[in-house]
């Protein structure tokens, strides 16, 4: 099962492990981090599930649609490393991903 | 503009929509030590939230009904779209604003249409329209009665402006705005089901010629780009564009009213906090969250069961619908320390005011943007902000949407 380093607002690094077919959001939501709000799900319909990601796995993460940049064209705090955590899918490819999650807009 | 498009009133000009607000969303003063003793009792319970609140039942099927008060059962009936379908708002919402209405659908459906509307009412977009449309709103209104020192700010305010944007928004000719306002507000008479369609009609037929008008005419305003708006190089269909405009009406307008007339009185009954604001206008996002949470306008959200099911230990038939008191989680206490109180200094957690889920406000960005230019109107222009001590205290009132119905204020000297 990959392996995902989530950073809090507060600087608390959390080592979690993400089970098949989940999205990022969805492991951190279901690690009990709540900070992370997800409010509308994981449908790309807010933009309260940002995060940073660190840059190492930048070419394995899928591209960001339209929809997810429009989204996080919303929030203050985006910048060249922000993603939807709800539009991320966590595979092999990503065991080790640290992501940091954005401050709250 | 407007020599083309006709608008047809109601064929009883005597109907008047205005007064059908207590019987469809209640007249109660205080829905919720109600709502804290059912929650106590179980999470989930059989019976529809209206009678219940001592309302007639409206528009809905002879189906088993549930109400969810629990905090972690409504998440799962908002987020949860294996077990919990949209498809109930077929039933009311559907027959009125029409079923393309993407209240009424569930994904993928619902994300292929939503897309578009979300767009538009993304942050970046609205924000502009706080000082090209609200502001010179909520001028024109405030002028008519800031010299008098007096005013009811619901009546001659907060009633008015949302609307008046939507109006702007539209660009709709001024002589059809009162009837379009009496077809908008008399398509949720759901206890008058056949006023309701009949403004459902009229206002639909009204908006096709409309849309046509402007697909001829182009101007900047919303409908024009809505009707011009393509996807996979089609027009939008015209039931999903002409129900979002029926649908416009009240998810735009009645809400922000409600909102920013509880946002407004909950500030007048707490002067302190409103000084606090006066002092440091940097709270005014947060008091206007608390508004929300602590007395949203809309207090239930319709669901229905996709599967047999257990919820909140009671079993559920497919087919089943569910009232999602969503106003419950926002005065849980497990959540929000003492729930009942308006505190805009309160630890800041989510609310559950525009839903959650898929469905999640879609205007919920603009909402904002209105309320915050309400109130920095409102700051900017009545120093001494009081309750009229010769008129009634406001009563927020209603059960399945809020709102008080007068709030008489004196200002300056």
């Amino acid at each position: 099962m990959p392996n995902v380093i989530v950073t809090t607002r507060e600087g608390e690094d959390h080592s979690l492990e993400a089970g098949s077919g989940l999205s990022l959001m969805e492991v951190i939501r279901d690690a009990g981090i709540d900070e992370l709000l997800a409010l509308c799900g994981g449908c790309c319909s807010c933009a309260t599930c940002h995060v940073k990601v660190d840059p190492a796995f930048a070419s394995a993460l899928p591209p960001i649609s339209e929809d997810e940049s429009d989204l996080l064209d919303s929030s203050d705090h985006r910048d060249e490393y922000s993603r939807l955590s709800c539009q991320i899918f966590v595979d092999e490819k990503l065991d080790g991903l640290r992501v940091t999650i954005a401050p709250e807009d | 503009m407007g020599t083309v498009v006709a608008i047809r009133e109601f064929d009883d000009p005597s109907y008047d929509p205005f007064n059908s607000d207590e019987i469809n969303f209640g007249d109660t003063l205080d829905p919720y030590p109600l709502i804290a003793r059912w929650r106590a009792e179980s999470p989930v319970f059989e019976g529809s939230y209206r009678p219940h609140m001592g309302l007639t039942s409206a528009l809905y099927p002879d189906r088993k009904m549930f109400t969810v008060v629990g905090t972690k059962e409504i998440e799962q009936a908002l987020t949860d779209p294996d077990r919990f379908s949209n498809e109930g708002y077929k039933f009311n919402l559907g027959i009125t604003f029409g079923m393309g209405s993407i209240s009424t659908m569930d994904n993928p459906e619902h994300g292929r249409w939503r897309r578009i509307f979300q767009k538009i009412f993304l942050p970046q977009f609205v924000k502009t329209w706080g000082e090209t449309i609200v502001d010179p709103v909520v001028h024109d209104l405030m002028d008519k009665f800031i010299p008098r020192g007096k005013a009811d700010l619901i009546e001659e305010f907060t009633l008015r402006y949302p609307f008046e944007v939507i109006y702007r928004q539209l660009n709709l000719p001024e002589a059809d705005v009162n009837t379009f306002q009496r077809l908008a507000i008399g398509q949720t008479d759901y206890v008058n089901y056949e006023k309701a369609i009949e403004a459902g009609e009229k206002l639909g037929e009204y908006f096709i010629a409309l849309v046509e008008e402007r697909r001829r005419n182009p101007g900047d305003d919303l409908v024009s780009l809505l009707a011009n708006t393509e996807a996979d190089g089609e027009y939008l269909p015209e039931l999903v564009l002409i129900s979002f405009l029926r649908q416009l009406m009240n998810a735009a307008g009645d809400t922000t009213y409600r909102g920013t007339s509880v946002l407004l009185t909950a500030l007048l009954e707490n002067p302190d906090q409103l000084d606090a604001i006066r002092n440091d206008r940097k709270l005014i996002p947060q008091a206007i969250e608390e508004a929300l949470r602590w007395d949203g306008p809309v207090v239930v959200q319709l669901r229905m069961a996709k599967v047999d099911m257990v919820l909140g230990g009671v079993e559920i038939p497919s087919g089943s619908l569910l009232d999602v008191v969503a106003g419950a989680a926002n005065r849980d206490p497990a959540i929000f320390t003492d729930p009942d109180k308006f505190d805009i200094f309160r630890d800041r957690r989510a609310h559950f005011a525009f839903s959650r889920g898929a469905h999640i406000c879609v205007g919920q960005h603009l909402a904002r943007v209105e309320m915050t230019r309400a109130l920095h109107a409102v700051l900017d222009n009545m120093p001494n902000l009081r309750f009229d001590p010769d008129k009634p205290a406001p009563e927020i009132r209603g059960s399945m949407m809020r709102v008080p119905r007068h709030l008489h204020v004196r200002f300056g000297d």
